[in-house]
């Protein structure tokens, strides 16, 4: 069971807090950065074939989720967001070969030595317009395979339970549920690389409502109602 | 890292390493990240849903569509290229009304409507609102300031695969003929959420 899945419902915690910024430290702009353009340059785009990057791996969302779902769910919490994706993202570089780890341990001793040195300039422009273009027209899920969607409007469905995997897009808390399908929506839906649990490949995807109080009972709110985006290798008729 | 180094000093020196690194080996420029948070500061950001939301409020068939195809109804609005670009593939926004409180949470990551709303607050990133917003909305929602009582309906929305949810929230009632440009300027990214209503400040 991997504990990352199963965020949604956790009792015990401590007030959420309601800090606005989008970014506590400068630093934090920085590795964002860093992700989008990795994104935007990833290998599977088809415009990056033309773009004279040094960059030649395939880089999405689900990379960077499945690598912060890989760890120790205790330092998952203890680290924070943007700690997270710093290690995981320097250990891809690493891993990848694009730098050693004694590159990156004295290139930071350099700049913990002075902050200030400035960063190297130049570079091909073709990158940072594949990146801007990347960010103007985004990378859509959705697909132009045509299949029959397997539920309809209204239908009630039982979500399953699949054994876990590494990277999963199905909440923890809806597992064994059921819920009502309130719409179908139109096409077909990949995902970047598949879970193991089903998603992958184009299939549907269906706007299921669930009554808080099945999943919670008594630990949860009244009229409270839930909506989640399930892709239908997660779903089942009930038995 | 040793302990007499300070966790964000040290994690300013080894991103910067970072980027640096990937600079001379020419994966990226050395102007691709400051371009990055540039298109955030300038192009797409909650300006842009503070402008949408005013629009749905004195327009009731802009509101109308704006509810039934999200992205037509921002395509026909003056904004830069790019509503439909990362993260804003597939937006859809809902309503609160006097029946129905809405709250946007995503219980896996973090996913957010960029184009619309631009990047994630620290508190929607929290891992602390994602496990407790989609099992006590209300009690989260009256830590933030907000009171919903639990006689109106709440519906949460978990952010799990293709739509990138937005609110549309109820217009306040003291602002009867103001200008959109007016109406947007108090439409707070929070509001945009559910996790604050829109207030006329004092």
């Amino acid at each position: 069971m991997k504990i990352q899945h199963h965020l949604g419902g956790i009792e015990g915690l401590e007030p959420s807090s309601f800090e606005k910024r989008v970014f506590v430290q400068p630093w934090e702009e920085r590795i964002f950065g860093i992700h989008v353009a990795m994104m935007g340059l990833s290998d599977h785009l088809e415009a990056v074939k033309t773009v004279p990057t040094q960059f030649k791996s395939f880089w999405t969302w689900g990379h960077l989720r499945k690598g912060a779902e890989g760890l120790n769910p205790f330092d998952y919490f203890k680290y924070r967001y943007y700690e997270k994706w710093l290690g995981g993202i320097s250990g891809f570089f690493v891993e990848s070969g694009y730098l050693s780890k004694e590159e990156l341990d004295s290139q930071t001793t350099v700049y913990l030595e002075n902050l200030d040195v400035p960063l190297p300039s130049g570079g091909e422009p073709g990158i940072d317009e594949q990146v801007m273009e990347y960010l103007r027209v985004g990378d859509s899920p959705k697909c132009d395979v045509a299949i029959q969607p397997k539920f309809k409007l209204g239908d009630v469905v039982t979500v399953r339970n699949p054994p876990p995997v590494e990277h999963c897009k199905l909440p923890g808390y809806l597992r064994t549920q059921k819920g009502v399908v309130k719409e179908v929506y139109e096409g077909t839906y990949s995902y970047y690389f598949p879970t193991g649990d089903g998603v992958g490949d184009p299939m549907p995807i269906y706007n299921v409502k669930f009554d808080s109080h099945d999943i919670w009972g008594n630990l949860t709110e009244p009229q409270t109602w839930i909506y989640v985006q399930i892709f239908e290798a997660y779903l089942e008729d009930p038995a | 890292m040793t302990e007499d180094i300070d966790r964000e000093t040290y994690s300013a020196a080894r991103v910067r390493a970072l980027e640096s690194l990937l600079i001379e080996k020419g994966i990226i420029t050395g102007e691709t990240v400051d371009k990055v948070i540039e298109f955030f500061e300038r192009d797409m950001g909650p300006f842009n849903g503070a402008k949408i939301v005013a629009k749905a409020w004195v327009d009731p068939a802009f509101k109308q569509q704006l509810l039934e195809d999200t992205p037509s109804a921002i395509a026909e609005m003056n904004f830069p290229r790019g509503m439909a670009g990362a993260e804003g593939e597939n937006m859809k926004a809902v309503a609160n009304t006097p029946e129905v409180h809405n709250l946007i949470v995503c219980t896996m990551c973090s996913c957010y409507p960029w184009p619309v709303l631009g990047l994630p607050p620290y508190w929607f990133k929290d891992p602390t609102f994602r496990a407790r917003a989609i099992r006590e909305p209300r009690k989260v929602l009256q830590e933030f300031g907000l009171d919903i009582p639990e006689s109106k309906r709440v519906d949460v929305w978990d952010t799990s695969a293709q739509i990138r949810w937005f609110v549309l929230p109820e217009r306040p009632l003291e602002t009867e003929g103001w200008t959109e440009d007016q109406l947007a300027a108090i439409v707070t990214p929070e509001a945009m959420q559910g996790a604050a209503k829109v207030v006329v400040p004092a």
